[in-house]
């Protein structure tokens, strides 16, 4: 006991006496979370729409101003060129162009057949999905509002009500995601370095010829960092809040526990990656590529796991942060408990222990 | 110049690194990322029991947006299915359903989302409704004279990886030419043989061209290389032309190899190298339109954005593989990669000859 201690006394000082260290520790999480979070924002409004209307009458422009205060389309930046209409798709201009033809006025009294086109650029499929949405959305009212009073159409409509995210704001599933993978970035970066570090300046081998067990020596670098990595979290959750607005309606008390059990296993997977790297610089490349990749692209952060191909499905299942992601949304977007959550914790431990076992035997066939 | 190609062979690990690494990403990025918002697991309390409320139901399974099931859960317990992730979409359809339809009246059936990731909420809602006015139009024989009808043009198949993978592409010639550069530089100037270099009678021109072109070759085989990983396995249209894309290219590496060594000037170890070009990197692909598009962001950030050579490559590389855009169309981001290009590439190279003195 003393013995760890001992070792996790050291590397506290070795933290403090290395600035550039706590400038990460400290300094990244904030700027991370407050650049990907302005930066990234996944909600689809802004489109910007072309519109030609041929029809110039009050109905028409009526429906050209539902679309533009809607709050999803904006205008574009040039006019479409009535030859060809289209061309401001492919310069990118417009994201869609709404051609009225003449006589829409004429026909929302005679009840002949009439068309409206929408041209949509569909390079980007989810902004063009959501375009026709909101298109067919706004027409549907247009229409109903220009129906006779009292008049119910029939047919079935949708009672639609949004859990969680009345306003359907993106941070709200973006910001919570931002924590995980901030976290262990910054938890496996700072203990990569820090094995290598000594293996580096050589004072690997005292430590190595001293009495202290191989087991001790990791635990004790690790306990440390564990403080440093609930330091960043508390920090960027608190930004999260405040910043960008995204509620916490669970248990701060399970998100803390659960917390630290995420933060052990990233901690766990730097110090992995440092017994394998024998630079710092490899230990730092390393890191990057094991830890930020899988977290940020196989664990749901932004991309569905279930639409991926089954492979990586499985991958995905070694990536600590697929779990933690459902525990802090789940935690700060639905309340949910530790009756929900255990099976994504209980994951973690079982990956926490496997990491720090295979650092511990490397540890050990490197010594002897 | 040979002399850089020599060094980069030897260095082994390198070698991996460079070629090995970003196939990988390719590969797994390409697969991972989709964006496409699909098999929506629904849950379904259907009372009416009726022919018309399952035919209701049939046609939101159909395509494979919705996948429909019926819940074990009762419709009190039902958030217990969201919480639990078990779906993320339940569909209430009351007893008087198929009864009202008859009559011609109309009847409302409860939708009720997942408003966790704002985004596919939204598709979800969106494809719902779209889905109901078909069934509507279809089974209730109520025609609206007035239609739009829209018609969606480039990536018929609505496949997100034709726009996510042109996208990466960039991303990788990024990647590879700043990265590189910058830790090519870095090193020589740790093991000492730059001054060695500085002491031969080479002129500074010719010793930035020595130090930069075998990373522009090796960025344009790396991207050769992704494209066509990305058409043959990915099945990635390429609709406009090749040499086009190549000439522009061709610009944009001015800029990413400007950057590169502006980033040797300014560092001193290999390691510090990496990481500020690595922060560079980053904040590049998320300004550049490549995940979400810049139209969403701040409007401060859309300034900064102006700055950023890749959201111009962005637009050329998917104009010409998507929309076969040529430079008529694109003229606008070309000039600007020039203007950016020189200034980034002249006040670099000028930084690396003060150094060299």
């Amino acid at each position: 006991m003393k013995k760890i201690k001992y070792i996790a006394a050291k590397e506290v000082r070795h933290i403090l006496r290395d600035p550039r260290s706590l400038s990460i520790a400290i300094l990244m999480p904030i700027i991370m979370t407050l650049l990907y979070g302005y930066a990234i924002n996944l909600d689809i409004k802004n489109i910007r729409l072309a519109v030609l209307d041929f029809d110039h009458t009050r109905e028409s422009r009526d429906l050209v101003g539902r679309f533009y205060h809607s709050g999803y389309f904006i205008r574009s930046q040039s006019e479409p060129d009535l030859a060809d209409p289209e061309y401001v798709l492919k310069a990118g201009d417009a994201s869609a162009v709404l051609i009225i033809p003449p006589g829409l006025s004429k026909a929302m009294t005679t009840g002949e057949d009439y068309q409206i086109g929408l041209s949509v650029d569909g390079a980007d499929a989810n902004t063009a999905a959501a375009t026709t949405s909101y298109a067919n959305v706004i027409m549907i009212q247009f229409l109903k509002d220009h129906l006779p009073p009292g008049f119910e159409p029939p047919g079935v409509t949708l009672s639609a009500r949004v859990l969680y995210n009345p306003d359907l704001k993106s941070s709200h599933f973006f910001v919570p995601g931002l924590i995980a993978v901030i976290l262990m970035m910054i938890s496996a970066l700072l203990t990569s370095i820090t094995i290598s570090r000594e293996k580096e300046t050589g004072t690997m081998e005292q430590l190595l010829t001293s009495p202290i067990k191989p087991r001790q020596i990791i635990i004790g670098k690790v306990i440390p960092y564990i403080f440093l990595a609930l330091l960043d979290g508390v920090l960027v959750l608190t930004f999260g809040v405040i910043n960008f607005g995204v509620p916490f309606i669970g248990s701060e008390a399970v998100l803390f526990l659960f917390g630290v059990i995420y933060v052990i296993a990233a901690l766990s997977l730097g110090i992995l990656i440092s017994t394998v790297a024998n630079t710092q610089q490899q230990a730092m490349m390393a890191a990057q590529i094991l830890t930020v990749l899988p977290s940020v692209m196989l664990s749901g952060f932004i991309f569905e796991i279930k639409n991926m191909p089954i492979v990586l499905q499985w991958i995905s299942h070694l990536v600590p942060a697929r779990y933690f992601l459902l525990i802090i949304r789940g935690i700060m977007l639905k309340g949910s408990g530790i009756d929900v959550l255990w099976p994504q914790a209980a994951a973690l431990v079982v990956i926490t222990v496997i990491l720090l076992g295979v650092a511990t035997r490397r540890f050990r066939l490197k010594i002897g | 110049m040979k002399k850089e190609f020599h060094q980069v062979i030897r260095d082994r690990n390198m070698l991996w690194l460079i070629f090995l690494a970003p196939m990988i990403q390719l590969l797994v990025l390409g697969y991972a990322i989709n964006t496409d918002v699909k098999n929506i697991y629904t849950a379904v309390y259907d009372y009416d029991r009726s022919v018309l409320s399952r035919e209701y139901v049939r046609s939101l399974s159909a395509g494979n947006y919705f996948i429909v099931q019926s819940s074990d859960l009762p419709l009190l317990d039902a958030d217990r299915g969201f919480t639990e992730n078990r779906f993320n979409v339940s569909l209430v359809i009351p007893p008087d359903f198929s009864d009202r339809l008859e009559q011609g009246l109309g009847v409302a059936a409860g939708f009720i989302v997942d408003g966790s990731n704002a985004n596919s909420a939204a598709i979800a809602m969106g494809y719902a409704g779209l889905i109901t006015n078909k069934f509507n139009r279809d089974y209730t024989g109520l025609t609206m004279p007035i239609t739009m009808r829209p018609r969606i043009l480039y990536n018929p198949e609505q496949e997100s990886v034709n726009f996510m993978v042109p996208g990466i592409v960039a991303v990788l010639l990024l990647m590879i030419t700043s990265m590189l550069t910058s830790m090519a530089i870095v090193r020589e100037r740790e093991v000492g043989t730059l001054e060695q270099l500085m002491v031969t009678p080479i002129s500074t021109p010719a010793l930035i061209v020595g130090k930069t072109m075998p990373f522009a070759i090796l960025g344009y085989i790396e991207m050769s290389v992704a494209l066509a990983v990305g058409i043959i396995w990915f099945g990635i249209p390429f609709v406009g032309s090749w040499p086009l894309l190549y000439f522009l290219s061709f610009i944009f590496l001015f800029t990413t190899l400007g950057v590169g060594m502006f980033v040797s000037t300014v560092t001193k170890t290999q390691q510090q190298a990496m990481f500020l070009a690595w922060f560079f990197m980053i904040f590049a692909i998320l300004t550049s339109g490549f995940f979400t598009p810049i139209s969403n962001m701040p409007q401060s950030v859309q300034y900064l954005t102006y700055l950023n050579p890749l959201r111009y490559f962005m637009v050329i590389v998917r104009g010409i593989m998507m929309k076969g855009a040529g430079l008529n169309v694109l003229y606008p981001q070309v000039l600007a990669l020039i203007a950016l290009g020189l200034a980034i590439f002249t006040f670099s190279a000028l930084r690396f000859s003060k150094r060299v003195k």
